[in-house]
């Protein structure tokens, strides 16, 4: 293709896709195009962690909260600009996950009601609109940070408000929104400590720029499917994730190392990739490259060939994903969760629980509900709702039990006739302590503040697998050392579990507690766990020590200290 | 017994020894206790009489077939007819929860033979909870007050009685099988004390402690969140030194107030170390 034809097929496309006047079906073409360039860049926002441990995926978050907008409005042909943004605005809600994707379905709901019932959107309108958008997300947040996607969300609708003066143009308005977008998500490291100590930029403001950067390149008519940044730093490579995200049809999961002979074309290799497969990952670290991705089993040799006809490959790993599912389902089908009954006009505690130790645990102190979910896989808002929806009372008690789960909750609670509170737990333990007041059949108001009141009663300590090197708060870690947290935060590295383990122990003063409670990961074997339980014993004899099996993925093991 | 040397009320007030009021005012208020039945391996005793309860705790904890009984009818009929017999007009028969004891169905079958001149009233209540509505009946049939006065009293005392416990485990509750959540209870944890409040005859659960200086501490906050209260009776089963150091953290206790090592009948189902309260709100 000559430049030439370049510039006029682009012409012809700016022709089609900026089309006018903006109605209904026009906003969902831009949703989509938000949508896929967020999938496409998907890898890169969960990158953006500040903490090195395996957190909820602040990307995979804001792409399924999308997705849900999308799906909401797939099958509608509705031309009325303003009545799509409500199904949009309410498809987001519904599937709204993580504090990241509960934002962004607060400003597509101001974003909606600040349309309404617009036939078409025009230029004022848009302004207006990402005016509402922010105020109302910024509304919907207890306590608003600042270098956060809120910020984001503040300097955009205030890009739009100038570029009144210059244009009448909505694709026009947009330009200096996704411009502005992008050099608020750049300011974030100096507006919140964490993010500059941990050298990132804030993730959901980076998504939200994906989100427009996207219904811009559609508008432009450019790609949406290859990533700018489609190599990120090995470090920053999360795998073994894959089993949640499983596609049909995509049974085997390869990852490759390979050293290339000559540079790489990038844009090429990952065009190459895309034919064979889905998921794709490529990272790469003093000029060796790691790429994941997954392919049908008649296919799983194609990557391993393509990277042996670009250079010398180091390593191969292959994993048959439909049989670690099955496993996972066998696993999970082992033992029954036998859950409380609730009586008509009972309190019902409902769970957010990342294992089946866990979730068994709750079950027995009398949780009437689980939502499965947690660190990494947190669940939308839809889920939340489901779990109770058909619960025989009206009165609902949300345990949220991680910090990215406390906003979904709480918009569960926005999204229902039923009488919902949330408690504000960020930890199991925390979770624990709370479900302990529960008098089901006591006073709603008086029981929600007891609960609150009881998860500040307990000390939480998790030990889990540092995913980068990172020095925070004078704790320098590096990537795959054993670290440990103490009520979420870092304090320490370690070689070994024991060393986390004991050492996490010796920072929380554990000798002046009388119960120290341990939960194994799902990674932990029974004999392991014991070994550490028993090490703890000798060290705190005064303590009574129990060890239970918690199942969660990610922390090998949480601590629970009171 | 002094029961020939004094004067015969009226009005005689029963129980059964569910109540946990102490001897000496149960002397001095001429209330009739009817001892309920321990069975031990086949062999039966009457609670307080025969056994302490003291020994009753130690063999709870290493004997398995143990298990409670009401007084037969033939008992209650027996007691019935003598007050009857000795000049009182009326007998008030007062029990622990139907719900949760075949007491109050025993004497309400013995009240039969004798027409409206014995009335059976269901505490839905036990140990002081149950006591306190004696107590309160007992003093106004000395002071003359006519049954229908009595009896809305009782009603109006039996609304304002609070007993909430901290068990030791939920073992013993569950075993017992009167109480349905428990059943679900499996326990998980190892460490967990529930808490229950028992109201109208029902157990209910108030959460778990998961240590025993949490759990008194949050029985004291359970105590003082009700408020100021007319009447107060600690109890334990067989947990005499912890019951005591919850009594000493009290900021204020009314002057009368008890500490009881309760009844067998509860000590059955709620087994060894557990302590709690009974109050009379005003």
């Amino acid at each position: 293709m000559t430049p030439d034809t370049q510039t006029s097929q682009k012409n012809i496309l700016r022709m089609n896709f900026r089309q006018r006047p903006v109605d209904g079906i026009a906003l969902k073409n831009l949703i989509q195009a938000g949508l896929i360039w967020l999938r496409t860049n998907q890898q890169v926002v969960n990158s953006l962690n500040v903490f090195p441990v395996p957190d909820g995926d602040t990307g995979t978050n804001m792409v399924l909260t999308m997705q849900s907008a999308l799906d909401e409005i797939a099958d509608s042909a509705e031309r009325n600009f303003g009545k799509m943004a409500h199904s949009v605005a309410h498809g987001a809600l519904m599937g709204a996950r993580g504090n990241s994707g509960v934002i962004l379905s607060q400003l597509w709901r101001g974003f909606a009601r600040a349309v309404d019932s617009q036939d078409f959107l025009d230029a004022p309108s848009f302004a207006r609109a990402f005016a509402a958008a922010r105020d109302t997300a910024y509304k919907g947040v207890v306590r608003p940070v600042e270098g956060t996607i809120l910020t984001v969300a503040k300097d955009i609708a205030a890009a739009a408000e100038t570029a009144l003066g210059h244009t009448d143009d909505p694709f026009t308005l947009l330009e200096f929104v996704v411009k502005a977008a992008d050099q608020s998500v750049e300011r974030t490291p100096e507006l919140l400590p964490v993010l500059k100590d941990a050298g990132v930029v804030d993730a959901g403001g980076k998504g939200l720029f994906y989100i427009l950067e996207g219904m811009l390149r559609y508008a432009n008519g450019q790609g949406l499917e290859l990533p700018v940044t489609a190599v990120q730093p090995l470090s920053a490579m999360v795998l073994g994730e894959a089993i949640e995200t499983i596609e049909p049809g995509q049974d085997v999961e390869v990852v490759v190392d390979f050293k290339p002979h000559s540079s790489l074309d990038i844009e090429d290799f990952y065009r190459t990739l895309e034919g064979m497969g889905t998921s794709i990952q490529v990272g790469e670290g003093d000029g060796l490259y790691r790429f994941h991705i997954h392919v049908p089993l008649e296919n799983q040799y194609k990557p391993i060939e393509y990277a042996k006809s670009l250079g010398t490959f180091t390593r191969v790993t292959m994993e048959n994903l439909i049989a670690q599912m099955e496993d996972l389902e066998a696993s999970r089908g082992g033992s029954k969760l036998t859950l409380a009954q609730v009586e008509q006009n009972q309190i019902a505690v409902v769970v957010v629980s990342p294992g089946r130790g866990i979730s068994r645990i709750f079950a027995s102190l009398g949780a009437a509900a689980v939502v499965e979910g947690g660190q990494t896989m947190n669940p939308s808002t839809e889920e939340i709702i489901q779990a109770f929806v058909n619960l025989p009372t009206d009165r609902i008690i949300i345990l949220p039990n991680n910090k990215n789960i406390i906003l979904a909750a709480s918009n569960a609670a926005t999204l229902t006739v039923k009488k919902v509170a949330v408690i504000p737990c960020k930890s199991i333990p925390q979770g624990l302590a709370a479900i302990l007041r529960l008098a089901p059949d006591g006073d709603f108001e008086a029981v929600v503040e007891e609960m609150t009141a009881a998860i500040n009663e307990v000390v939480t300590g998790e030990i889990t697998t540092a995913t980068r090197s990172v020095e925070i708060k004078k704790v320098s870690t590096k990537e795959g050392q054993f670290i440990a947290l103490l009520n979420g935060e870092l304090v320490l590295a370690a070689k070994n579990l024991e060393g986390a383990c004991l050492g996490l122990l010796e920072k929380a003063h554990a000798d002046h507690y009388e119960l120290i409670t341990l939960f194994s990961g799902a990674g932990i074997s029974n004999i392991e766990a014991n070994r550490i339980g028993d090490l703890i014993r000798q060290r705190y004899s005064r303590q009574e020590i129990e060890v239970k099996e918690g199942g969660q993925p990610h922390y090998h093991f949480i601590l629970s200290i009171e | 017994m002094n029961l020939e040397s004094t004067v015969q009320a009226e009005i005689a007030i029963v129980t059964d020894s569910t109540a946990d009021i102490p001897s000496a005012l149960t002397e001095e208020l001429g209330i009739h206790v009817v001892p309920n039945v321990i069975m031990i391996q086949n062999q039966s005793f009457e609670d307080g009489i025969d056994i302490t309860r003291e020994e009753f705790y130690e063999r709870l904890v290493t004997t398995k077939s143990i298990s409670t009984g009401t007084a037969s009818s033939g008992k209650y009929e027996e007691k019935f007819d003598l007050l009857l017999g000795k000049g009182s007009r009326h007998v008030l028969s007062i029990h622990a929860a139907s719900l949760l004891s075949g007491i109050f169905n025993a004497a309400s079958l013995a009240a039969r033979s004798f027409g409206d001149r014995v009335t059976v009233v269901d505490s839905r209540q036990l140990s002081l909870g149950l006591g306190f509505q004696v107590l309160a009946a007992a003093e106004d049939a000395i002071r003359g007050a006519p049954l229908d006065n009595i009896l809305s009293h009782l009603e109006d005392v039996s609304r304002r009685v609070r007993l909430i416990a901290m068990l030791d485990t939920l073992e013993y509750v569950r075993r017992s099988g009167r109480v349905s959540w428990a059943r679900a209870r499996i326990g998980e944890l190892l460490k967990i004390k529930p808490f229950i409040e028992l109201k109208n005859g029902h157990v209910l659960s108030l959460g778990e402690a998961r240590t025993t200086q949490k759990g008194i501490t949050r029985l004291k906050d359970l105590l003082l969140a009700l408020g100021p209260v007319e009447r107060l009776a600690v109890l334990h089963t067989n947990a005499e030194d912890q019951a005591r150091q919850f009594l000493a953290s009290l900021p204020i206790t009314p002057p009368d107030s008890f500490l009881v090592n309760v009844t067998t009948v509860i000590g059955t189902h709620t087994g060894p170390n557990g302590i709690g309260f009974t109050v009379v709100l005003p």
